[in-house]
């Protein structure tokens, strides 16, 4: 049977000491999908690709590069999978044109086809002007981001079944972003998974098909942006921040003069999901409990996925963590 | 359940296998590869090579010009040995120093995993490691005959064939062992043992001075290890008139750079 999944991963489990750092894994990307991982710090995102790429060895599981059993032939598995790391490429010493055709070279482009590369590359990702500046040891010569943007143009160099890409648009500008985002969207459309580990919540979403939320080395949820927003882009959300001290408005659900969907606490920001038709009725208790002082001041503004990301992965809930919404919406559907 | 919830989302572009190209890789030949990483690591050691070459001078006139301050009125006899030792030390100096200061840094900063992480076959990784090891290596053996040469007008009869074999052997013997230590040890670990190894070459073993003032037991404990081999080896290559190396030394040197180079392989390849 062929493999459909460029990246198959089933019940994955590393423990480093006495720590799970992936619990029970599974995800899937097929071709022409990017597949969004989210996560905390710690959520277990790295420890997963480096077993797919082979730098690390599961406890248990198994993981399909391609058809390929990257745990048995990691070898075999690296030929299908291009890497660009959450940390910096090694091209001090190199132009951004000699690392890009460096690694077309590695991965089987001829000599004529590596050098147009190098071009195509800095022109989609905006780098031209650099592409012969040499990159100096100690960060001279380069900065950050374009160091990183030639790491990720080394890393989709040449077509490659399977793109791993760990945090690409750390350093990178906003324009440049942009254009970062667009190219791992082409990579895909071209036949490529791309399974993309960031912390940019909101601008991935605009180029993910599918979202995996790690928290704590487990799979919290999966699913499209849509999906995991789980409001069908009907509510609205209601910010409120607190006072350095004092107490949280919103602490007692039956309390609140609105329905909420959901209810998040970061730091001293509470995060509420109300149905868009409610959206009167709170911003008038906000002006309420702003003009009592009890909070700094407030906004109400369309749900985003970020808002769903941080109430599956909300460490500071106290007693709001309830992941499922906590009134039906069923008005809205 | 992620496997159940990963299904496309209705509306958005249709990303089915059979409507896209599949892309497949391609075999690239080892020799390509070795070149191509060749020129990488190069072009990352490359600031590096004037300032390498610089202190492998002031080295090697540490040891020939230094020594002789050790002994008055030095006769040529002495001389020539210092001098056809001078470059043991700077191989040895090279491949324990050097390379596991290189290959500490490159695990720290990330190298050493990203290019475990690219599809190459690990022993071309190492190749191209030791090949540029020997680019810095190898001419400190010319700059030690030529302090020779200034400061105590020696002449030496090279026996180039033994000379390259030497060479090579050492360098690669001292390159692979540094790499092994750097690659299996945690760096502070691997630094201190490094250093007392650079002591140990340095002042214990008969590279500088002859044989015959160690204890008896003490030299054939020698006769265990790559350094006396090497520097026999590479004295006899220089002053082939004056000095004889054995089979021996060639066999001790052989199998010490295979357990090198194996052992740095198996860290190369290994998964943790």
């Amino acid at each position: 049977m062929i493999e459909e999944n460029v990246l198959h991963v089933e019940d994955l489990t590393r423990r480093f000491g006495t720590v799970i750092a992936n619990d029970n894994v599974s995800l899937k990307v097929r071709p022409g999908e990017v597949v969004g991982l989210l996560g905390h710090n710690g959520a277990g995102k790295t420890t997963l690709i480096s077993q797919v790429v082979g730098l690390l060895r599961p406890d248990s599981g198994t993981i399909r590069v391609d058809g390929v059993d990257a745990v048995r032939h990691p070898a075999a598995a690296r030929r299908h999978a291009a890497l660009q790391p959450q940390g910096q490429a090694p091209i001090d010493g190199l132009t951004p044109r000699a690392a890009i055709e460096i690694a077309c070279r590695i991965r089987g482009l001829t000599r004529r086809r590596s050098r147009a590369a190098a071009e195509e590359l800095a022109a989609e990702l905006d780098i031209t002007q650099w592409l012969d500046q040499r990159a100096l040891p100690q960060g001279g010569g380069l900065s950050g981001g374009i160091r990183r943007l030639t790491a990720f143009a080394m890393a989709v160099a040449a077509p490659t079944p399977l793109l791993v890409l760990d945090e690409p648009t750390n350093d990178v500008d906003a324009s440049r972003r942009r254009r970062l985002w667009a190219a791992v969207r082409h990579r895909a459309d071209e036949g490529a998974g791309v399974l993309l580990v960031t912390h940019n919540v909101a601008e991935a979403e605009r180029i993910v098909d599918e979202l995996v939320v790690l928290d704590r080395g487990r799979v919290v949820a999966a699913g499209s942006p849509a999906r995991l927003r789980g409001t069908h882009d009907s509510a609205l959300r209601l910010e409120l921040q607190l006072p350095p001290e004092g107490g949280n408005p919103a602490s007692d659900e039956h309390e609140l003069p609105v329905t909420t969907v959901r209810r998040v606490l970061a730091g001293r920001r509470v995060l509420l999901t109300v149905p868009a038709g409610e959206a009167a009725s709170a911003v008038a208790w906000a002006t309420t409990l702003r003009d009592e002082d009890r909070i700094d001041g407030y906004s109400l503004t369309p749900v985003t996925l970020e808002d769903a990301y941080l109430s599956l992965t909300s460490i500071e809930t106290d007693d709001l963590s309830e992941p499922a919404p906590s009134r039906k919406v069923s008005a809205h559907a | 359940m992620p496997e159940s919830a990963l299904q496309s989302a209705p509306g958005m572009v249709s990303a089915r296998p059979d409507s896209i190209a599949r892309l497949a890789p391609v075999q690239v030949s080892a020799w390509s590869t070795y070149r191509t990483l060749l020129r990488w690591q190069v072009a990352q050691i490359g600031g590096l090579l004037p300032f390498v070459v610089v202190v492998q001078a002031l080295l090697a006139g540490g040891i020939i010009i230094g020594f002789g301050f050790l002994i008055p009125d030095i006769d040529s006899a002495t001389a020539r040995f210092l001098s056809t030792g001078a470059p043991t030390v700077l191989l040895l100096t090279i491949g324990l120093v050097l390379v596991p200061q290189g290959v500490a840094r490159a695990r720290t900063d990330g190298t050493f995993d990203y290019m475990r992480s690219l599809p190459l076959a690990r022993p071309l990784l190492l190749a191209a490691d030791v090949t540029v090891w020997l680019m810095v290596a190898v001419p400190s053996v010319a700059v030690g005959v030529v302090v020779a040469r200034l400061r105590y007008d020696l002449t030496f009869a090279i026996d180039w064939p033994l000379l390259v074999t030497a060479t090579l052997l050492v360098t690669i013997m001292a390159t692979a062992v540094g790499y092994a230590i750097a690659v299996s040890m945690p760096p502070m670990l691997a630094q201190l043992v490094t250093q007392v190894l650079v002591f140990f070459v340095l002042l214990f073993s008969p590279i500088t001075f002859p044989a015959s003032q160690l204890p008896a037991w003490f030299l054939s404990v020698h006769d265990l290890l790559p350094v006396r081999a090497g520097a026999d080896l590479l004295r006899a290559g220089l002053a082939s008139d004056t000095f004889t190396a054995s089979g021996r030394d060639l066999l001790v040197l052989a199998l010490w750079c295979l357990l090198g180079l194996a052992t740095s392989l198996r860290a190369l390849v290994r998964r943790q």
